[in-house]
């Protein structure tokens, strides 16, 4: 009985959940049809970039077991490529992107090359030190990255074709869809690695390296798949954001805290499951927004649990939107003592000790 | 001439406070296998304590050691004790992801308590040196050099010595064969994050006359304590020693024989050629 | 007769008046109030929150949207999609250069008078944004503005850079290099440095053995203190330190009396430029907060000023406060202020930059703009005591 359980479990292709990623889909299609507010459909900009962010970093840190904490790294070299060959060649960003591609499988193999050489902690410092060297190197090499200063795009060329203007760029709606067309792209590709060969593999090697290499699986080859898979589809991410946001700085899209971040999509929403980084993004974005616009407080207000005039009122005022990043602290705390699977792990141990107790 | 013995000699003293931070880090390490992504901001906090005790009490930060030193030891051990304790054995990425929680923790109450400002400790001797054939020396750098090497001198004493420090070596060697020996792992998990959290308030104690402080500051020398622990040899006190003081002679004289622009990656590049031609680190061989 | 058309007139005041108290404007404000730039954030919203108190003051009742950016440019578009869809009349904002870039598209694309304080980078009055308007001098002013005061001190023949590697540090450092050139400066060193670093110690000592007469240098924050204390380790004494701005202008740097004697520094405001109500301010805010004003600050009580009489004045109606934004003029702490179309910049007001020397440990106004200022400059450097 346990055995088919976790055995649907991991290939996550009940009815019941096809069912619900089907309609979900669906009802992401039409959002823009009936929801017409750029602050909404911004929002949902930024949750994709998060599922696309979180799905990436899992293919190689969540199956395959190597918790790069340099992420950016992809992400970066995504986003500059577009945004040079944008600027300063006139290159259009759909072309763009694909040399961004082109770009980061070359760093990638370099990083990999070093990188993997390394295991366990020592895997983890050298992605950091990689990626930190490639965002002093941005703001050193001031004739291709602009230096500190970053690389501004004034406006987004039209994507036609044949002469035909398929789109502007001038709404949020294309960004809407090129994202969700994105997200499920990533979440696509990581089912594709999960129920072939290659997510075996994966697997092995995350489990115990050793005994994946006396089974004849090469272990640097299938690391290197791993990252090359995972580092093409942030540098997707990367090159969206660029050409999303407009800008880009060493600041703004190689630091650390952005590798950080790209882990804890992952982690929090349960590593290694198809729809885990999916739960991390719709936990985070929604929270991390909330508290920096003070919603909650608001919401405390509405609620009449607070009077806005109260002592305690204008302290939560003052001090909830200061104090977001110590929420986001607590709440990684909390996740990580109480919930090592991940929000997805919990809430689907929770469905099952519930529906077992009415079994 | 005159530059290049001039880097040399702020590169070695400064290297001194870096080595403080990387033993504290390496004793952690050697002892847990948790890479901790909280040093920096246990440093952070130490300078805090050292500020508040200066701008309060006007107590010197130099003397204020001796007030950090116990505090940060009972701050490491209780963070160890209620927290890290409980994921000893876990996947090594949740531990990770819990120290860099705990350091969100720490700087934004932080910056709650004592707001974001860029806060300045000025001293008689702030800015005061020395003139030594030419070549000018810190006096504030110089004193903390000095008590750098008291303290890690009192360290390796106490390590190689007393019981307790066998005992935390004998848990750094081998967890479960210290553990079989009567060792209680757990209580030597909680002296060695103390003893580290104590080595990096140290280190931020005696850093806060020559620097400045803010909320953030943590995370700049988290990476420098990594990069010098790497380099030394995960474990080895002497090690980062050694890695503290190359790093602060690598950072200076990159910064005059190459640019100031790229001195941080000079030291990254150096941490990678180690990590792939020697990843046991300067001093791997011996264990503390 | 008179004096029902007295009456009249009266009613009429406290009609309107009542009818601006009764349907307050809402004015969006944007700010690094968390994150790495906060420190200096907190100092724009005090300026704001003034602001608001001396609006209301005036009979015009502001309903202020504070968001928060955290620095990141794409949260700071984040807090402009809110606003612009909460119906602002105006932005006043972001602080950084880096957020107010990426806000001032969505200010295009939305048509929301966007109104920036203190982001110094050129670019985002030079790319024909309409709706985006800059009440602070650009980048290229302040290494003008210190290198003029030079030039009309002494005779310098050689300069040394040293900045810090962020938007700020290199596009004034920029600046000040093509000014040396055109100005035949001999260029000696030009180095870029991390911010928060603690030792600068070996930068300092190649800097000192080539001589220079001018060191030139950029820094945020703190790091300022700790270039100049570092200096006076190393014994460096050109004829002049030039403190590009921000980190060489804080009270901080002021109380170091050891290190920041003699050195000058160019700021967008100071309480003692001559411009009206500056002293008023400098005595309020002091009050007020505990500490004494930045320019931040003046600059964005200024900001907030403008927008709120214009939102006010224009019942709220985005394109009204545009039309005012390019038309009007406002004369206030930061002198006049007027939103120009020139050298490729668009509504950009031309603030002259005050330069100040510290003196014995106080900031002291010596180059006022347009002005003759009360106190002499020191010059050249006198050495280190």
């Amino acid at each position: 009985m346990r055995v088919t359980l976790s055995a649907t479990a991991r290939r996550g292709a009940s009815p019941l959940g096809l069912g619900l990623f089907a309609a979900a889909v669906v009802v992401l299609l039409l959002f823009p049809q009936f929801v017409k507010s750029p602050y909404a459909l911004h929002m949902m900009v930024l949750f994709f970039l998060s599922v696309i962010m979180g799905e990436s970093w899992n293919i190689l840190g969540g199956y395959a077991g190597q918790y790069s904490v340099g992420h950016s790294a992809y992400f970066g070299v995504g986003a500059y490529t577009t945004m040079i060959l944008m600027t300063a060649k006139g290159i259009p960003p759909w072309f763009g992107v694909w040399v961004g591609v082109v770009v980061v499988v070359g760093v990638a193999l370099i990083i990999g090359s070093i990188c993997f050489r390394l295991r366990g902690p020592y895997f983890v410092l050298a992605s950091i030190a990689v990626a930190e060297i490639m965002r002093l190197s941005a703001f050193n090499l001031k004739e291709l990255t602009n230096g500190a200063e970053g690389i501004l795009a004034v406006s987004v060329p039209p994507l036609t074709i044949g002469g035909t203007v398929i789109t502007d760029f001038l709404s949020k709606v294309p960004f809407y869809y090129f994202g969700l067309g994105l997200a499920l792209l990533t979440i696509a590709v990581t089912w594709v690695v999960e129920h072939s060969k290659l997510g075996y593999f994966f697997q092995a090697i995350r489990e115990d390296q050793d005994a994946a290499h006396s089974l004849g699986i090469s272990l640097t080859l299938y690391k290197n798949i791993a990252l090359v898979i995972s580092a093409i589809l942030t540098s997707l991410a990367g090159s969206y954001y660029a050409v999303y946001v407009g800008f880009v700085d060493p600041n703004t899209v190689l630091p650390l805290d952005l590798s950080v971040q790209i882990v804890l999509i992952s982690i929090i929403g349960g590593i290694g499951t198809l729809f885990g980084p999916v739960v991390g993004a719709l936990v985070l974005v929604p929270l991390s927004e909330a508290l920096r616009s003070n919603l909650i407080t608001q919401a405390f207000f509405s609620m009449g649990l607070v009077s806005q005039d109260s002592k305690v009122g204008i302290f939560l005022q003052e001090n909830l939107a200061h104090a977001h990043v110590l929420i986001y602290g607590i709440l990684v705390v909390i996740v990580i003592l109480f919930m090592p699977e991940g929000v997805l792990g919990f809430v689907t141990r929770l469905v099952q000790k519930i529906t077992r107790r009415d079994a | 001439m005159i530059v290049f013995l001039q880097s040399l000699m702020s590169g070695v003293l400064i290297g001194g406070v870096y080595a403080l931070i990387g033993i504290g880090l390496t004793i952690i390490f050697g002892v847990m296998r948790v890479i901790n992504f909280a040093h920096g901001d246990i440093l952070m906090i130490g300078m805090y304590l050292t500020y508040f005790l200066f701008s309060v009490f006007g107590i010197d930060p130099f003397l204020s050691v001796a007030i950090c030193i116990p505090v940060m030891f009972a701050f490491g051990a209780l963070t160890q004790k209620f927290f890290i304790n409980r994921m000893l054995g876990a996947l090594p990425q949740n531990q990770i992801l819990l120290t860099i929680g705990l350091g969100l923790i720490m700087s934004n109450t932080i910056m709650l308590l004592f707001t974001s400002d860029y806060k300045i400790l000025t001293t008689s001797y702030s800015s005061g040196s020395v003139d030594l054939a030419g070549i000018s020396v810190s006096q504030p750098l110089a004193i903390s050099f000095f008590i750098t090497a008291a303290i890690t001198a009192a360290l390796y004493w106490f390590l190689m010595k007393t019981d307790i420090g066998q005992a935390i070596r004998a848990t750094a060697q081998d967890r479960e064969a210290a553990q079989l020996m009567g060792i209680n792992v757990r209580w030597t998990s909680i002296l060695a994050f103390g003893i580290g959290s104590a080595l990096a308030g140290t280190a931020g104690a005696l850093i806060s006359p020559t620097y400045y402080i803010f909320p953030q500051v943590g995370s700049a020398f988290t990476l420098k304590a990594f990069v010098i622990t790497v380099l030394g040899g995960m474990g080895s006190i002497v090690g980062a020693t050694l890695g503290g003081i190359i790093i602060g002679v690598t950072e200076s004289m990159s910064a005059v024989y190459i640019s100031s622009g790229w001195k941080e990656v000079v030291v990254y590049v150096l941490f990678l050629l180690v990590l792939l031609f020697k990843p046991s680190g300067l001093m791997g061989t011996s264990r503390m | 007769m008179r004096n029902k058309v007295l009456l009249l007139l009266f009613t009429l005041v406290v009609a309107l008046s009542s009818l601006a108290l009764a349907a307050p404007v809402k004015i969006g404000f944007i700010n690094s109030i968390t994150g790495p730039e906060a420190p200096i954030g907190e100092n724009l919203t005090n300026g704001v929150t003034m602001a608001v108190e001396d609006l209301k003051k005036k009979g015009i009742d502001v309903q202020l949207m504070k968001e928060d950016d955290t620095g990141k440019p794409q949260i700071s578009m984040s807090a402009m999609e809110k606003l612009a869809q909460d119906g602002v009349a105006g932005v006043v904002g972001p602080y950084t250069s880096a957020c107010a870039n990426a806000v001032a598209q969505q200010a295009m694309k939305y048509k929301v008078p966007q109104l920036v304080p203190a982001a110094a980078k050129e670019d985002i009055t030079r790319q024909g944004f309409t709706w985006v308007y800059r009440l602070n001098a650009p980048a290229h002013n302040y290494a003008q503005a210190l290198m003029d005061a030079a030039f009309n001190l002494g005779q310098p023949k050689s300069i040394a850079f040293i900045y810090e590697s962020t938007d700020f540090g290199t596009s004034v450092s920029a600046a000040g290099k093509d000014y040396a050139a055109k100005k035949g400066l001999k260029i000696v060193a030009d180095e870029a440095y991390q911010k928060g670093s603690p030792d600068y110690r070996s930068t300092l000592a190649k800097i000192k053995a080539q001589n220079p007469d001018l060191v030139f240098m950029v820094s945020y924050v703190a790091d300022a203190i700790l270039l100049m204390r570092q200096s006076r380790e190393m014994g460096l004494a050109p004829q002049a330190f030039l403190g590009g701005g921000a980190g060489f202008d804080t009270a901080q740097f002021e109380s170091e009396k050891d290190i920041s004697n003699a050195v000058f520094s160019v700021t967008q405001w100071t309480p003692d430029m001559g411009t009206p109500g500056a002293p008023e301010f400098y005595e309020r805010y002091n009050k007020q907060f505990g500490k004494k004003p930045t320019y931040h600050a003046a600059c964005a009580y200024q900001a907030m000023m403008i927008m709120g009489e214009t939102a006010a004045k224009a019942g709220g109606d985005r394109e009204k406060v545009s039309q005012i934004l390019d038309t009007g003029t406002w004369t206030g702490i930061m002198g006049e202020v007027k939103f120009e179309d020139y050298e490729g910049f668009t509504n950009q007001n031309k603030h002259m930059m005050p330069v100040i020397q510290y003196q014995n440990g106080k900031a002291e106004t010596v180059f006022c703009p347009g002005k003759v200022c009360k106190v002499k400059p020191i010059y050249p450097f006198p050495g280190w005591k």
